[in-house]
């Protein structure tokens, strides 16, 4: 895949292009906004990773602009500033996603893994913490056996599997997996994680429930 | 403090002893000028009639060869000088100055010559008399004197009534001059309430709409003075989110080259060596951001820093999302029990107060136990709490934790020491109070944050 790496600090641009480039995409590299904005102009790119704080136009600039031009390429904003302001404005901006300085290599691997993910043909078949999971088909083998999943089990497993190390609250999953005819309690939920989390425990794939407030998937991807 | 210079005297008093003072000294004048009018017009007044029995006598005095004598009964003459109120007694002289009738001790007048009567004032057995005396053509001298109680009653009853009147506008003054200083004070006492009921790092200018244009150019000065306060305070606030910011990025490239290396094959002393590295690099880190918090929660209120309506269980809904990876990984419950709480709040700062609150039960808390963020209200007061099942906070430590890089002595774990003075600092900057207490059963800690409830802020 083709991505864009918006930084000025060398350092942090070597280490960003360098674990991307080892990931197998192809990484180009812009240290200023303006750059940036005219790479973005001519090139498509399936994800850039885009700082807010450049020495001439910001990041949210950049953002803005790219958004403006009806882009719809995903967007990882890496922020060091104010967290809470930059991540509100970053996604009403229009960001996918955001992480804030410092972050570990194995986070940005998974936000990157999973805003690709997102991007990607929903043909395609991955594998994903020991089970390969083929999204056109909605079914998943775990040990190279099939499966079953119900709508509702799927759908809860596609929410978490773009949501790697992201606490989903009941509230949240919820509003993702209402329908017209049912209203979806956190009892129910709890019973729908309970028996997705049995049927993907052989893989090795953990839903961690985070008392009192929702779940996380900590699988580790590949 | 006893060596404090003493206080200039207030304005109130300044006034208030001129006014007193000046008032004193024209009521004291009007009375020298009131007394000797009065007097004037007594003597006047009782003047005339002392003249009469004076003629009466003079107008009887005969010489025949027995010598000089009264032409007149002693019943007339008796009535003649007969008075209600005062002693009046009379004396004629002969030309040669002898005594013809009367009382003989009455001393002889001032020199008559080339005036047919004048008055004087004299003394009759020790008691102070006014004296009419009339020389008649033949030279003899008729002096009736009388004792002073009519006229001093009468002057009296003149200084009465023009000294009483004015008194009574003296202090009617006064009066009215202590309520109008007191209501032209009015503003000052605003000022200084505005003043001391203002939050310790508010600088905000002073309202100048509702100041009297004499207080006008303190306020002013005192207004430029906070604005330069203002500028100075922004312009470290900058420079610590400048710096925070310029330290954050490097460190991140740091973290990163670093965790690049942990994925290749290791010696395992270079891959320790690496590692500790590795944790300073994360501390250099968390003590950027919470200097940059520190600076944030100390900076002064603008406009762009109002507090807002907020739920501080979507406070803790988002520390959640941040925080329950790392807690897993560090296999630790992390756990959360949110009611509704609404508070008024800075919405950049109550963040970073739940952050450091679950940071710190983790930092010391080891893997296996568990902590708990709770938001609510307890009899209307809304609260957020984070309870920890670790080692809990001894009594002794639990007021010094608060303070700035104190860290407890012996503990695990590689904290700043700034976390709690963070906490502190926001919760002064919501007037809320915060309390250290053990966990549920004994065990642990329970840090409270206790906010106003909503209605009772302006």
């Amino acid at each position: 895949m083709r991505l864009l790496v918006v930084e000025d600090d060398a350092l942090l641009a070597e280490g960003l292009t360098s674990v991307l480039t080892r990931a197998g995409h192809v990484v180009e590299h812009a240290t200023t906004g303006r750059h940036a904005d005219i790479l973005l102009v001519d090139q498509d790119f399936d994800l850039v990773v885009l700082d807010v704080g450049l020495p001439d136009i910001d990041g949210f600039e950049v953002l803005r602009r790219l958004r403006q031009r009806h882009s719809t390429t995903n967007v990882l904003v890496l922020t060091a500033r104010d967290a809470v302001e930059d991540r509100v404005r970053g996604l009403d901006l229009g960001a996918d996603d955001y992480l804030t300085k410092p972050f570990s290599v194995n986070e940005f691997e998974a936000r990157v893994r999973a805003l690709l993910r997102r991007g990607a043909a929903p043909a395609a078949a991955w594998s994903v913490a020991g089970m390969t999971v083929d999204a056109a088909a909605k079914r998943i083998r775990v040990d190279d056996r099939p499966v079953d999943l119900t709508p509702r089990e799927w759908a809860l497993l596609e929410l978490f599997l773009t949501h790697p190390g992201r606490v989903l609250s009941k509230d949240q999953i919820a509003e993702n997996l209402f329908t017209f005819d049912e209203q979806l309690s956190a009892n129910a939920i709890e019973v729908h994680v309970s028996r997705l989390r049995t049927k993907i425990q052989p893989a090795g794939a953990h839903i961690r429930t985070v008392r009192g407030f929702g779940y996380l998937w900590e699988g580790t991807d590949e | 403090m006893s060596d404090e210079p003493p206080r200039p005297p207030s304005i109130r008093r300044r006034l208030l002893v001129f006014l007193i003072s000046s008032l004193v000294l024209m009521v004291s004048g009007a009375a020298i000028v009131t007394y000797w009018v009065a007097q004037r017009s007594a003597n006047d007044a009782y003047d005339r009639s002392l003249l009469d029995p004076a003629f009466d006598i003079a107008d009887n005095v005969n010489v025949d060869a027995t010598g000089a004598h009264v032409d007149l009964p002693q019943k007339a003459l008796e009535a003649l000088v007969y008075d209600q109120v005062d002693k009046v007694i009379y004396q004629v002289r002969s030309p040669t100055n002898a005594i013809v009738d009367g009382v003989n001790d009455l001393p002889p007048p001032q020199d008559l010559s080339g005036e047919p009567h004048i008055f004087f004032d004299g003394m009759y057995r020790g008691e102070a008399i006014r004296v009419a005396a009339v020389r008649t053509p033949n030279g003899f001298v008729v002096q009736v004197g009388e004792t002073l109680h009519k006229r001093n009653r009468l002057v009296g009853e003149i200084l009465v009534a023009e000294l009483v009147p004015t008194l009574l506008i003296a202090v009617g003054s006064i009066a009215l001059a202590w309520l109008g200083i007191s209501r032209g004070l009015i503003p000052l006492e605003d000022l200084r309430l505005e003043l001391s009921n203002r939050a310790p790092r508010d600088l905000r200018p002073l309202a100048t709409a509702a100041v009297p244009i004499e207080l006008a150019p303190v306020v002013n000065a005192f207004n430029d003075l906070l604005d330069h306060l203002r500028g100075a305070s922004t312009m470290q606030q900058r420079f610590l989110a400048n710096a925070a910011h310029q330290l954050r990025t490097p460190l991140a490239g740091l973290q990163m080259h670093l965790e690049l290396l942990f994925r290749r094959d290791l010696p395992p002393d270079l891959r320790s060596e690496l590692e500790r590295m590795h944790s300073a690099t994360v501390r250099a880190s968390r003590l950027a951001n919470q200097l940059l918090a520190l600076a944030k929660a100390e900076s002064v209120p603008d406009k762009s820093r109002e507090f807002e309506n907020i739920d501080l269980r979507a406070v803790a809904d988002t520390a959640a999302r941040d925080w329950a990876a790392k807690a897993i990984a560090q296999n630790v419950d992390l756990g959360f029990s949110l009611e509704r709480a609404e508070i008024l709040g800075d919405p950049l700062l109550l963040p970073e107060l739940v952050d450091n609150l679950i940071d710190n039960a983790l930092r010391y808390i080891g893997g296996g136990g568990s902590v708990t963020v709770g938001t609510g209200s307890i009899d209307g007061v809304p609260y957020l709490s984070v309870e920890d099942t670790g080692p809990g906070i001894p009594l002794s430590e639990r007021s010094k934790v608060l303070d700035r890089f104190y860290r407890i002595a012996g503990t695990r774990g590689e904290g700043s020491g700034l976390g709690l003075a963070i906490v502190q600092e926001v919760v002064d900057r919501h007037e809320g109070t915060l309390e250290i207490t053990d966990g549920a059963g004994g065990r642990g800690t329970c840090v409270r944050v206790m906010f106003p409830r909503k209605r009772e802020r302006g």
